[in-house]
Parts: C-alpha cells; sequence; structure tokens
C-alpha cells in the first residue's frame, strides 16, 4: 500500500476543527490581579478598585487558543485584533466562567509569505448565569 | 469627563503612553500572556520581527482606558473592538486618540486608534458608548 504523500494541509486540519470548544474555566475575580493588571496598563482611575476596566477579562483565559496543529504553521503567532461587547460590568469577587471557541480558520497571502488566521469567540459568564463580556478574537500565524 | 454635550467630530483628548520592557513584563504577568515576543529580544528576532512589540491587548487597554476617561463613570461602553495594524516598539511613545463620529439619541460612536511618533495608525478601532 503506498503512503499518502500528500495529506491534509494545516489549514485543513484546522477548518476541521472550527466549532471546537476549549476546556471551561472558572475563575474569581481577585484584587490583587486587578490592580496589578491597572498598574501593567498605567489606568490609575479608582474605578477599577472595585470594577474591572473593559480588557480585563482577557486575563481570565489564554490569549491564543490550544491548537497543536497551528504551532506546525509559520514561526509565531500575532495578534490580529479584539471587539469586545458588554453586557454586564465585572466587580471584585465575581466568578466567571469562560471558554473559548474556534469559529473559523482561513489562510491569506501576505507580501512576506501565507498567513493563517484563527478566528476565536469567548464567552464570560457570571456567576448569575448571565454573559458578561463577550470577545471575538483574531489570531495569526506567520 | 464629559463635561458640555457630546457632538460629532468632538476629538476626545489624546493619551500618551511611554512604553517600557518594564511594562510589557508587567502586562505579561497581569495578563498571563508569556508569549516571548514581547520580552526575549532573541525569541522575536527568531520570528523576523525587529524586536520585542507591545502586546495587541496591550494597547486596546490603552484605547480602552482613553475611552473610560473621556466618558467617565456614568457612562457605559457597549461595544469595542480594534485591530492591531502595525508593530509597536518599547521606547517609541504610543499616542491614543478618538474623535465622535455620530450620536444618535444617548449612543456615541467612537473612532479610536495608537499613533506611533511617525503618525502612522498602529492600531484602529471604534467603540459605542452609553451616555446616561
Amino acid at each position: 500500500m503506498s503512503g499518502a504523500v500528500d495529506g491534509p494541509t494545516i489549514v485543513d486540519r484546522l477548518k476541521a476543527k472550527v466549532g471546537w470548544s476549549g476546556a471551561e474555566r472558572v475563575t474569581t475575580v481577585e484584587a490583587g490581579h486587578l490592580r496589578r493588571f491597572c498598574e501593567a496598563i498605567g489606568d490609575d482611575d479608582p474605578r477599577w478598585r472595585e470594577e474591572a476596566p473593559p480588557t480585563f477579562v482577557v486575563a481570565l483565559g489564554s490569549e491564543t487558543p490550544p491548537l497543536p496543529e497551528a504551532l506546525e504553521y509559520g514561526k509565531g503567532w500575532l495578534n490580529g485584533g479584539d471587539a469586545f461587547e458588554y453586557l454586564e460590568p465585572v466587580h471584585i469577587g465575581d466568578t466567571i466562567t469562560s471558554s473559548t471557541s474556534l469559529v473559523d480558520a482561513y489562510e491569506k497571502q501576505g507580501g512576506s509569505g501565507g498567513l493563517l488566521f484563527l478566528i476565536t469567540e469567548t464567552e464570560y459568564v457570571n456567576q448569575h448565569g448571565r454573559v458578561a463580556v463577550r470577545n471575538r478574537g483574531t489570531r495569526i500565524r506567520r | 469627563m464629559i463635561t458640555t454635550p457630546i457632538v460629532a467630530g468632538q476629538q476626545l483628548p489624546d493619551l500618551l503612553k511611554n512604553p517600557t520592557t518594564r511594562q510589557l513584563v508587567q502586562y505579561a504577568g497581569a495578563s498571563g500572556d508569556f508569549y516571548e515576543i514581547h520580552y526575549d529580544q532573541d525569541f522575536a528576532r527568531s520570528t523576523g520581527l525587529p524586536g520585542v512589540i507591545l502586546h495587541g491587548l496591550l494597547k486596546a487597554g490603552f484605547l480602552a482606558q482613553l475611552v473610560t476617561s473621556w466618558a467617565g463613570r456614568s457612562a457605559s461602553l457597549k461595544t469595542f473592538e480594534v485591530s492591531y495594524r502595525g508593530l509597536d516598539l518599547p521606547g517609541r511613545p504610543c499616542r491614543c486618540r478618538g474623535v465622535v463620529k455620530a450620536v444618535d439619541g444617548s449612543t456615541a460612536e467612537l473612532e479610536i486608534w495608537t499613533e506611533d511618533p511617525d503618525g502612522q495608525r498602529t492600531t484602529v478601532g471604534k467603540a459605542t458608548v452609553e451616555l446616561l
């Protein structure tokens, strides 16, 4: 039996994973974590001593989806963009459950070679069972 | 804080950031994004970058600060989206800017962006704010 030389490409294998969801993460929003996050941005608005600033939820999960196939493409990751939708505020003491899904995967030719685009969606659900924040991320391998 | 009625064309006060490699390490720790292109020069260059670069989401954090410090506590951010178009390096000032594109009732649509010292828009985006 002759070996299949041309297996599915990395892009095909990732396209087949569209719909995949990562493990659920459950995290309590801690005062010290929130303070360090605001210090890192350099935002000293006293409002953030109780409430999370708009991009804080990303610190509750991983930035890039744990898809080993993606690491076979190109030399590294770039972040293409982030879109957030805010439904409820997030405060210290809230317990946030989140999971990230792969919603699209496609390839584009850039100036210096191919780019692999992975589009993810993450919902951050609070302890009341309500979605507080939605994030749509564009992560690129190049 | 907003003290006058919001109208289309109004500019937000600029927010100037002077990011350092120390800040990138702080952000890596606080965000949990330990990808080495943000603090390891050799690693960053091995992936074809000129050196370590700012986290896209750090620039998003800067732009979120631009919007929330302008809108104030009584306003609520509804949507916020950014595209990272260019690289920003520590040691180079990152100017955050914004303008009101439209006002519809109590909702304002903003165009927001970061500018490098050459005037290039390295992050572009938009935000919707509900003004109460």
